[in-house]
C-alpha cells in the first residue's frame, strides 16, 4: 500500500509536518524541552540566589579580618573566639532556652487549636477559620510587639485586670522587661506558626482514623498520643522549627520586652554590625544556620518532613 | 416494642434528618443473633446513615437501636458490642500490622504476651500471617482491608459493622473476598451487617439481605426470595434483570388474576390478594422470559405478548436480546448462548415473547 492511496495515515502525517513547520519560539513555549525545563530550573535559581549563596557569603565572611568599616579576604577564628568568650555566647544559650519556652507554650497553646478546627469544624469552614490566624500578621510586627508594653507593664491591662479579679493584690513587675516577657511576646507573635503547620499535618490525617479512635475506645489521651501527635509529627516539628528559629533571630522582641541587656542571637548581630564588627556578625550568622541546620536535619531524619506536604501533592 | 434478645440487634422506628433531608424514615427491623446480614441498596439510599446509626457514630433524629436486647441508643461507638470496618483503607498509617491489630487491645490493657498471641491468631484467620511487621502502605489493597478486618475481630464484639468493605477492590479480589468475608463470618460465628450496593457481594455473603432505598427498608429477605419472589415493585427493578410491565387487574378468580397491559391481556398469579381494578406492575426476570416460535406459540400454556426484534448482545455464557413492545417499551430477553440452536432473528422481524404463567410477578403500586 502506497501513501497516495491511504489516507487513513495521512492525517497524522499532516499533523506532524504542522509540528514542524511551528516557529522556534512557539516550539520553546510548548515543547517539551523548551520553557518546561526552564520553569523546571527555577526553583533550582532561586534557592541558589537566596539560600545557598548568602549562607556560603555568611560563613565566608565570619573568618574575614575584621578592618576599621569592613572586611578584608583572609582567614581567622578571631569572630568565633569573641562570641564564645564573652557573654554573648550565654546570652545566645539564654535565648535558646527562651526560645524553646515559647515552643513548648505555642504547642501546647497552638495545636490543640489546629486539632479542634480540622476535627470539630465543618469542612468547609475550617480554611476560613485558620484563616482568621493571618489576620495579626497584617499588623506590623513591631507595633504588635510594642502594643505588648501597655498590656504587660505593672500598671497594664493584664496587672489591673488580675487585681480586678482578686487573683492578686498586688501588681506583678516582673512581666515586662524580664525574660517572662520576652518568651510572652515570643509566644503571641509566632503561636499562629504552630496553628497553621499544625493544622497543615492534621489536614494529612483522615477523618476515619478519629472514628476508628472511637470505635477502638481510645479516650481523648490515647487519641492525642498514641495516634494524633505520631500522625502530626512532622508538621508540629516544622512548626517547632520555625517558632525557635524566629525566637532566636527576632531581637525586636528582647529589645521592646526584655529590659536592658536582654539579647537573642538577632540582637546580638544587629549590635555587632552597629558596632562595625563584620565579622562577628557574621560568625553568630553562621552559628544560627547551623543550629537551625542541624534541627532540620534531625527533624527529617526523625518524622520525614516532606510527608507534611502530602495533603498538597 | 419486641425486646427478642436473640436478636443481634434490633432498630425500632429509627430515623435520621440531616437538616432537611430525610436519610432515613421510621426503619424497623431485627437481625438475628450470627447472622451474615447485608444492606444493598442504591447511592444515597440510606445503607450508611443505618449503618452508623447501629454503630453509634451519629445520633438518630428518632428512634430506638437494641443489642441483645439492651437499649444502645444514647451510647458511644466504644461502649456499644459492635466494631466497625471501614470502607476506605482506615489503618493508622504510622503503625505495623501487628500494631494495628493490636491497638485496640491494648486500649484494654491486655497483657503483652496475650495480647501477641491474640494478635497472631487473628491474622492467621485473615490469611495474613507473618506479615505483623510490615507497615500498612506496605500491603495490597485487599490486604488492608483483611488487617482492618483483623482489628475488629480481635476485640470479639457481637456485631460487626461493614461499610462497602470491598468497594475500592477490583472485581476479582472483591469475589475471592466475598467468599473469604463468608468464610471468616461462619467460623467466628458473630453477627455482620455489610453494607454494599454491589448486588453479586450482597448474593454471595447475605444469609439475609435488605434492600434500603429512599431512608426506608424496602423489603428482605433470603438471597433467594430477594431474588426470586421479589414483593416489591422497587425490589423486582432492582434486583437480577427484571422486566417491568405496568397494567391493571382486570379480573381476579381462584389464585389467578388478569392483567391488562394495554397492548395484552395475559395472566398471573395472584399472590398479594389484588383486587380487580388495581393497578399493578408485572415483572418478569429477563432469563425467564424466551423468544417463541409460531408453533411454541400455538402450544399453548404460555403467557405471550407481540414484539419486534431490535438486536442481539452477546455476554459469553447468556445472550440478550432487546425487543420493542407494541407500546414502545423496550425489554431484554436473555437465553443461554451454548443452547441447542437457536432460532436467529432479524432486526425489524416481528416475534413472540413468552413465558410460563408462574414465572410472573404483580406488585401493586
Ligand atoms: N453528613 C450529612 N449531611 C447531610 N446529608 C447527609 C449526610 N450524610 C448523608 N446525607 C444524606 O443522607 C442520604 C443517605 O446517605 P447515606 O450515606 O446513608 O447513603 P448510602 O446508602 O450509604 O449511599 P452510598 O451507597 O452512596 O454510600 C443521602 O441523601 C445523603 O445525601
Ligand atoms: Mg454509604
Amino acid at each position: 500500500m502506497t501513501a497516495e492511496t491511504s489516507p487513513a495515515i495521512e492525517p497524522p502525517a499532516g499533523r506532524g509536518r504542522d509540528i514542524a513547520a511551528k516557529p522556534r519560539w512557539r516550539r520553546f513555549l510548548t515543547g517539551e524541552d523548551g520553557i518546561q525545563k526552564v520553569v523546571f530550573y527555577i526553583p533550582l535559581v532561586f534557592m541558589t540566589l537566596f539560600f545557598a549563596l548568602p549562607v556560603a557569603l555568611t560563613l565566608v565572611w565570619s573568618v574575614f579580618e575584621r578592618t576599621r568599616f569592613w572586611m578584608e579576604p583572609g582567614f581567622t577564628l578571631f569572630a568565633y573566639e569573641t562570641f564564645f568568650t564573652s557573654a554573648r555566647a550565654e546570652n545566645f544559650l539564654h535565648a535558646m532556652m527562651h526560645s524553646a519556652g515559647a515552643v513548648v507554650i505555642s504547642f501546647v497553646l497552638g495545636f490543640p487549636i489546629a486539632v479542634f478546627v480540622r476535627r470539630r469544624v465543618p469542612e468547609i469552614a475550617q480554611h476560613r477559620v485558620i484563616l482568621l490566624f493571618i489576620l495579626p500578621f497584617m499588623i506590623s510586627e513591631l507595633i504588635r510587639i510594642f502594643a505588648l508594653r501597655p498590656v504587660l507593664s505593672r500598671h497594664g491591662l493584664l496587672n489591673s485586670f488580675l487585681m480586678d479579679i482578686g487573683v492578686i493584690s498586688e501588681p506583678i513587675s516582673a512581666i515586662l522587661f524580664t525574660p517572662l516577657g520576652v518568651v510572652i511576646g515570643e509566644v503571641l507573635s509566632f503561636l499562629p506558626f504552630m496553628v497553621f503547620s499544625g493544622f497543615l499535618a492534621m489536614e494529612a490525617v483522615q477523618k476515619y482514623v478519629f472514628e476508628v479512635c472511637d470505635d477502638l475506645g481510645a479516650g481523648t489521651v490515647s487519641t492525642f498520643k498514641d495516634i494524633i501527635v505520631p500522625l502530626a509529627a512532622p508538621g508540629i516539628f516544622a512548626g517547632s522549627v520555625f517558632i525557635f528559629v524566629n525566637g532566636l533571630g527576632v531581637g525586636l522582641i528582647p529589645n521592646i520586652l526584655g529590659g536592658p541587656g536582654a539579647t537573642n542571637a538577632g540582637s546580638i548581630v544587629f549590635e555587632s554590625i552597629v558596632a562595625l564588627d563584620f565579622p562577628l556578625a557574621m560568625a553568630v550568622s553562621a552559628i544560627m544556620i547551623v543550629t537551625l541546620m542541624a534541627l532540620l536535619y534531625i527533624g527529617h531524619r526523625l518524622f520525614d518532613l516532606t510527608r507534611i506536604l502530602e495533603p498538597i501533592s | 416494642m419486641s425486646q427478642n434478645a436473640d436478636n443481634a440487634v434490633e432498630v425500632i422506628d429509627l430515623s435520621k434528618n440531616y437538616g432537611p433531608v430525610a436519610a432515613l424514615k421510621e426503619v424497623s427491623f431485627s437481625i438475628e443473633s450470627g447472622k451474615y446480614f447485608v444492606l444493598l441498596g442504591p447511592s444515597g439510599g440510606g445503607k450508611t446513615t443505618l449503618l452508623r446509626l447501629i454503630g453509634g457514630f451519629i445520633k438518630p433524629s428518632a428512634g430506638t437501636v437494641l443489642l441483645h436486647g439492651r437499649d444502645v441508643t444514647d451510647l458511644a461507638p466504644n461502649e456499644r458490642p459492635t466494631s466497625m470496618v471501614f470502607q476506605s483503607y482506615a489503618l493508622f498509617p504510622h503503625m505495623s500490622v501487628a500494631k494495628n491489630v493490636g491497638y485496640g487491645l491494648k486500649l484494654r490493657r491486655m497483657r503483652k504476651a496475650e495480647l501477641d498471641e491474640r494478635v497472631e491468631e487473628m491474622l492467621a484467620m485473615v490469611g495474613l500471617e507473618g506479615y505483623g511487621a510490615r507497615m500498612p502502605h506496605e500491603l495490597s489493597g485487599g490486604q488492608q482491608q483483611r488487617v482492618q478486618l483483623a482489628r475488629s475481630l480481635v476485640l470479639q464484639s457481637d456485631v460487626l459493622l461493614l461499610d462497602e468493605p470491598l468497594a475500592a477492590l477490583d472485581a476479582k479480589l472483591r469475589k475471592d473476598m466475598c467468599l473469604e468475608l463468608k468464610r471468616i463470618q461462619e467460623k467466628v460465628g458473630i453477627t455482620f451487617i455489610h453494607v454494599t450496593h454491589n448486588q453479586e457481594e450482597a448474593m454471595t455473603v447475605a444469609d439475609r439481605i435488605a434492600i434500603v432505598a429512599g431512608g426506608e427498608l424496602v423489603e428482605q429477605g433470603a438471597p433467594r426470595d430477594v431474588y426470586e419472589r421479589p414483593v416489591r415493585r422497587f425490589t423486582a427493578d432492582f434486583i437480577g434483570e427484571n422486566n417491568l410491565f405496568d397494567g391493571r387487574v382486570t379480573k381476579t378468580g381462584g389464585n389467578a388474576a388478569t392483567v391488562d397491559l394495554d397492548f395484552a391481556t395475559v395472566q398471573a398469579l395472584n399472590g398479594n390478594g389484588l383486587a380487580a381494578g388495581q393497578a399493578v406492575a408485572l415483572s418478569i426476570r429477563s432469563e425467564l422470559l424466551g423468544l417463541l416460535t409460531p408453533a411454541d406459540a400455538e402450544n399453548g400454556g404460555l403467557q405471550t405478548i407481540p414484539a419486534e426484534y431490535l438486536e442481539e448482545v452477546y455476554l459469553g455464557l447468556t445472550t440478550s436480546h432487546l425487543v420493542r413492545l407494541p407500546n414502545g417499551q423496550e425489554i431484554m430477553v436473555r437465553t443461554l448462548s451454548n443452547g441447542e440452536a437457536a432460532a436467529t432473528f432479524e432486526p425489524g422481524q416481528t416475534v413472540t415473547v413468552g413465558w410460563k404463567t408462574e414465572a410472573a410477578r404483580l406488585h401493586p403500586d
